[in-house]
Parts: structure tokens; C-alpha cells; sequence
């Protein structure tokens, strides 16, 4: 209700309380809290949310304010008294219901004071949350172990650590009409382009809805187009060192509270294929990783429907490489039993993650040996079904983000049942309508495949080789960077 | 201020330079790229018309059928793609929309296969072309000019862009 939202704290502390009761049902909920305390002859009430401040805080602040009597004459003024004396860095006035209530959900404590029209605010936030840790799915052999947290304030606090210039900007907002969700803008602000900062700005401020509960990809939901396409329009980043040297380049970052990763905007598919691991390695062997991960890729995609081709027609193998294709003559067509090999292994990497430690071993042995020894024992698959799936699964495995492994899997399949139909012309057409896809999408005013079509050559070298660091002087180009150079050569 | 103007003209005097020197590298590039991609459509049998076309109206010996050939006239393909990128560049570089790109890929095909048909012996009447072959080398060409037509648009919009940035501020 729009009128409530504006409703002012009243002088008499009755008239608050009742008024709080009834908004946030206090002794209905057992979390929300009220401590009366008397000082200096005043009724002063400390609203809590348990669960959500640090006790030991409270305390403190109240032992100071109880010493007040003792050393205070009658006549001091209540406030400037208790305002002075508040052992915190952080404190707030509030003149309004909606913002008290506000910050009391949010987990700090609010002091009513009897005769005044304003709340004291204190930040004793303690959040229920683990401690950094390395990311999971980003795992490097060197470098650093920290990682984003669920919590927002320490996600900003880790990016500041790595970037401590006057000119890194976090702007809060909070969405949700219900859940208040803290979301984060972070940039560099003589870097970043104003105008993304506008865009980004303009789509989060327009996003209405109850809550975030699934944070970051509800936010991304509502800025980028997905529609029915599956590759990944942004990029989420676990690790504080990729988000910073992200937004070196210009790139602005999105954290949503309650999520451990970061939306890193704008995006364009070729930042979905590198990982922190080759900026750790020498540049030869970055770029080697670099270029075994692109073949693992590529193998990913292209393989399976190539073979599946030459299954179809062997008078198109080429001489020199007749000997793949199969051998044995097989009951089931191979297009299906590539099908089923692939729903196997998706239906095996589902159980995988629901098993736990101990039972996914056995599940491990019971998939390898006997569903795929004897499978082709008893004439279902030909091995090279199983070979050529298996390295696509590998393949895919090798792409450093998931999402992207996911969207290939299915290109793969659905280049599998253009070959399947149309043989070559469904191969070559099928690939150039996905590329020609792909060149029209732009995300966030990018196109998506830059910098191979628009082509750039000086940002394509850097995706094809890995140049060191003190040789790549200017930002990439597409972040429309204000300032171009990263240093001053 | 003035410093802010003489920096604006120090880029006006660079930007034709190097907007060309990009056309030189999207054009180069481009042939490179892509007449590779078609050597490998040749290897695979996807087609019957090898990059090594462009080399036949010369009679130079066996050698230009074999792998170095092949390489050699991709080399040449590259080059003259530059030419073909400045052809884009000065007819219809205001063009920012991709489908712009496509139609002139289709126009080169025609333009080899129909127009500059006699010029190549060993290019067989476009309707005797089999499928395969068809439907392979029109995607190349239409991947091709997408590739160049698209970059040089996208390149020649981004230096306007630049251009009326740098002059409202």
C-alpha cells in the first residue's frame, strides 16, 4: 500500500509500537523482536531480527547506553546524547516507518527513542555464510583460492581488494517488490562505457517482481533476450581475479546478493572459451592449453555428425582416412545409437551429481563396464559409437563454461538429424545457419560473435594466441572503452 | 579545450588510414580463412571445386592440382579478396545490416560461377553442378561475404560513432 510507505515515525513511542506490531506482526513472527530499556527516565526500544545481527554487538551497545543514567544529568537531550555514545561506525537516522522497516528485515537493529520523530539505525548485520572458497567449477593449479560467497558485501570487498582506485564504482539498488534483493552495479568509471552503464541500469530499474530467488539468473533473464536460443548470454564468474581483470577492460559487473557468481556484461561467445588457467601459464603454454581446449571443442560439436556423414555415404571418405567408420554391420541405424549414447551419458552426468561421493564410484564402474562393454557385446552400439560420443562428452567437459558445453551439445544434435536427412547439404547448411545465427545476435548493443565476424584482427589474435601481458596495451575494443590503454606505452 | 581539439584532428588525419588498412586486413583475412574452409570441403568431398580454381586460367604445370596448389591458391584468394573488400567497401559500406553482407556473397558466386564462367576450363556449366557441390560453395560465398561485407560495415560504423562522440563532448 502506497500511503504506508510515506508514514512518519511519530514523537509518542506507543504509537510507534502499536503501529509496528500490526505492520510486521511482531509476536506473530518469533524472529522479529522488541528490548525495552529505560535511560535517563525515557522509554528507548531496540527492534531486532534475530538470526540476521551479531549479538555480541548488541550487547555492547546496550551496556553503553545503560551507563548513560549514571553519568548523564536528567535534562540532557535523549538523542544527541544516545546518538553520541552508540559505540559503531555505522549509524543512520531514520524519519520514516517504511525505511525503519526496511533496514529492521534487512538485519539491523533500529532504536525508537520516546519524544522523537526519528530511528536510529545500526548496521550489526551478521549474515548466516561460509567463508570464501575455490569455485568449484573454475579450479586453476596456481593462483589464487578465494572465491565469491553468497554474500554481497563480501563479493564487493573481494573485488576491492584487487582494485583499490578512487574510480570503481558500486552502485546498490534493490529489486524485488517483496524480497528487497540487494544488486550491485560495478565498474570503473573513467573506463566503462556510460552508455552500457545506462542501458543496464535503465533494464534493472525496470524489473518488477515479487522476488529473486534465483538471483543472478532472474536478473539476467530480465536484461538479455534468451528466447529459445541456448547459448549463454553472459558470463558468470565465480573468482574475484576474473571479475577484476574483467572490469580492467571496461566490462561491467552485476552481483546479486545471495549469489556466489557475477554476471560479467557484455559478453560475446569467445569469453565463453577461455579460462583463468592460460593467464597462468607462460604465454607458449597458455596458448597451447588455449588450443587444445579449442580442438576439444570443436570436437565437441563437429565430430560426431562429420562420422555419422561418412557412415551414411563412405564414398565420400577421403583415401587417406578410410579406415574409421564401422566395421561390423550393427542392428540398431547409428544415428540412433549415437541418440541413445548421448542421452546415456546426460542421464549418467544427472545421476552423477545426486549420488553421493561413496555410491557414485560403484555408479561409475556399473556405467563403464557393464553398460558400455557389454552393450556393444551384445550387439546394441559398435565400439566407435562409443569412441567417437565419448570424446564429444570429453570434449565438452573441456569447455571452460557450462553453459556454452550445454547450448553445443544440443547444435550437435541438431546437426546429427540434419546429417541424418539431408546428408551433406543438411551438414553445410546446418552449419551456416547456426553461424549466420549467431553473427545476428547482439547482446547488450554486442554482436555476439565479435571479434570473428565483425571481424578485429588485434582482439582475434588475442583469442587465438595468448599475448603476454605487457605487450597487450589497449582494452578490447568491444567494451567501448572511454580510456583505450591499459598502460601508458 | 584547444588540447581536446588538436587531439580530434590528430584522429581525423589517422582514422582513413587505418579504416583502409582494415579493410586490407577483414579482406586478407577473409579470403584466407574461408578458401581454407573450402579446401577442407574439398578434402571431405563436400565439393568438387578445390580453391585451386582461381589458378586455373594460368596453364602453369601439374604441380597447382597438388597440396602446394592448393596453398598457393589460397594465398592468391586471399589477395585478391582484398580487392573485393575495398569493391564492398566503396559500394555499400553504409550498409550495417548483415543480410546486405549474404546478397553480396550470392552476387560473387554468380559473378564466378555465371559471369566468369569461360575464364575458368575446368568449371562445369553451373546446372551440371551436383548438389553437393552447389549447396557447399554457395554457403562459403555467402559465409564470405558476411564476413567481409558485415566487419567493414561494422568497422566503417563504429568510426561515425567515434567521429560524433568525440565532437558533441
Amino acid at each position: 500500500m502506497p500511503e504506508k510507505n510515506k508514514e512518519p515515525i511519530r514523537k509518542k513511542i506507543k504509537e510507534n509500537e502499536e503501529y509496528l506490531k500490526d505492520r510486521i506482526g511482531i509476536g506473530k513472527s518469533f524472529d522479529l523482536g522488541i528490548r525495552k530499556l529505560s535511560i535517563l527516565n525515557k522509554e528507548v526500544q531496540f527492534y531486532y531480527c534475530t538470526g540476521l545481527c551479531d549479538t555480541t554487538i548488541i550487547v555492547e551497545i546496550m551496556e553503553e547506553l545503560m551507563e548513560l543514567d549514571s553519568s548523564q544529568r536528567l535534562t540532557t537531550h535523549l538523542k544527541k546524547v544516545v546518538k553520541n555514545r552508540l559505540p559503531h561506525q555505522q549509524v543512520q537516522v531514520a524519519k520514516t516507518f517504511d525505511e525503519a522497516v526496511d533496514r529492521l528485515l534487512s538485519g539491523l537493529i533500529v532504536i525508537f527513542m520516546d519524544g522523537q520523530e526519528e530511528a536510529l539505525i545500526i548496521d550489526v548485520r551478521k549474515y548466516p555464510g561460509r567463508p570464501p572458497q575455490e569455485p568449484d567449477t573454475e579450479k586453476v593449479v596456481r593462483g589464487s583460492r578465494d572465491g565469491f560467497t553468497e554474500n554481497i558485501i563480501e563479493n564487493t570487498a573481494l573485488t576491492r581488494r584487487r582494485i583499490r582506485d578512487e574510480r570503481l564504482r558500486n552502485e546498490m539498488i534493490q529489486i524485488g517488490e517483496r524480497s528487497k534483493t540487494d544488486v550491485c552495479i560495478t565498474y570503473l568509471e573513467d573506463v566503462a562505457d556510460p552508455d552500457l552503464v545506462k542501458l543496464i541500469k535503465e533494464k534493472l530499474s525496470a524489473i518488477k517482481i515479487d522476488g529473486l530467488p534465483m538471483a543472478d539468473k532472474t536478473v539476467e533473464e530480465f536484461i538479455v533476450k534468451q528466447g529459445y536460443n541456448p547459448f549463454p548470454l553472459v558470463r558468470y564468474t565465480e573468482r574475484p581475479d576474473v571479475a577484476s581483470s574483467h572490469l580492467f577492460e571496461g566490462h561491467v559487473l552485476i552481483i546479486v546478493d545471495t549469489s556466489p557468481s557475477v554476471v560479467i556484461t557484455p559478453t560475446t561467445f569467445f569469453h565463453h572459451v577461455q579460462h583463468a588457467e592460460e593467464y597462468r601459464q607462460a604465454p607458449l603454454s597458455g596458448a597451447y592449453l588455449r588450443w587444445a581446449r579449442f580442438a576439444g571443442m570443436a570436437a565437441a560439436v563437429f565430430l560426431l555428425p562429420i562420422w555419422l556423414l561418412f557412415v551414411l555415404q563412405s564414398d565420400l571418405l577421403p583415401g587417406s582416412i578410410d579406415f574409421i567408420g564401422p566395421n561390423k554391420d550393427s542392428n540398431v541405424p547409428v544415428l540412433w545409437q549415437i541418440l541413445f549414447a548421448e542421452l546415456g551419458i546426460d542421464i549418467l552426468r544427472m545421476a552423477a551429481i545426486h549420488t553421493p561421493t561413496p555410491l557414485s564410484t560403484a555408479m561409475g564402474l556399473i556405467a563403464a563396464v557393464l553398460i558400455g562393454q557389454i552393450a556393444i557385446d551384445v550387439g546394441l552400439f559398435v565400439p566407435e559409437v562409443i569412441l567417437y560420443v565419448a570424446v564429444a562428452a570429453v570434449g565438452s567437459f573441456a569447455t571452460p563454461s557450462y553453459e556454452m558445453s550445454v547450448a553445443n551439445k544440443l547444435v550437435r544434435i541438431f546437426l546429427l538429424i540434419l546429417v541424418a536427412i539431408f546428408k551433406v547439404p543438411g551438414l553445410v547448411i546446418g552449419v551456416t545457419v547456426l553461424i549466420l545465427f549467431l553473427t545476428r545476435l547482439t547482446v547488450l548493443n554486442t554482436p555476439y560473435l565479435w571479434p570473428f565476424i565483425p571481424f578485429n584482427f588485434k582482439s582475434m589474435m588475442q583469442v587465438v594466441v595468448r599475448v603476454s601481458v605487457p605487450l597487450t596495451n589497449y582494452r578490447p575494443e568491444i567494451t567501448r572503452p572511454q580510456n583505450k590503454k591499459k598502460q601508458p606505452v | 579545450m584547444e588540447d581536446n581539439n588538436r587531439n580530434m584532428e590528430q584522429q581525423q588525419k589517422e582514422e582513413p588510414v587505418s579504416f583502409n588498412s582494415k579493410v586490407v586486413t577483414i579482406g586478407l583475412v577473409g579470403g584466407l580463412f574461408w578458401s581454407m574452409i573450402g579446401y577442407l570441403a574439398y578434402f571431405l568431398n563436400f565439393s568438387t571445386i578445390s580453391p585451386s580454381l582461381i589458378l586455373s586460367p594460368w596453364a602453369i604445370g601439374e604441380w597447382k592440382e597438388r597440396a602446394l596448389g592448393q596453398w598457393v591458391a589460397i594465398g592468391v584468394i586471399g589477395l585478391v579478396s582484398i580487392l573485393v573488400a575495398f569493391l564492398y567497401r566503396a559500394a555499400l559500406v553504409k550498409f550495417s545490416n548483415m543480410y546486405v553482407g549474404m546478397a553480396y556473397g550470392i552476387l560473387l558466386w554468380i559473378i564466378v560461377f555465371y559471369i566468369l564462367n569461360p575464364m575458368f576450363p575446368k568449371l562445369p556449366n553451373p546446372l551440371e553442378l551436383d548438389r553437393n557441390t552447389m549447396v557447399t560453395t554457395i554457403c562459403l560465398f555467402i559465409l564470405y561475404g558476411v564476413f567481409v561485407g558485415y566487419s567493414i560495415s561494422f568497422e566503417y560504423i563504429d568510426n561515425q560513432q567515434n567521429k560524433s562522440r568525440g565532437s558533441s563532448s
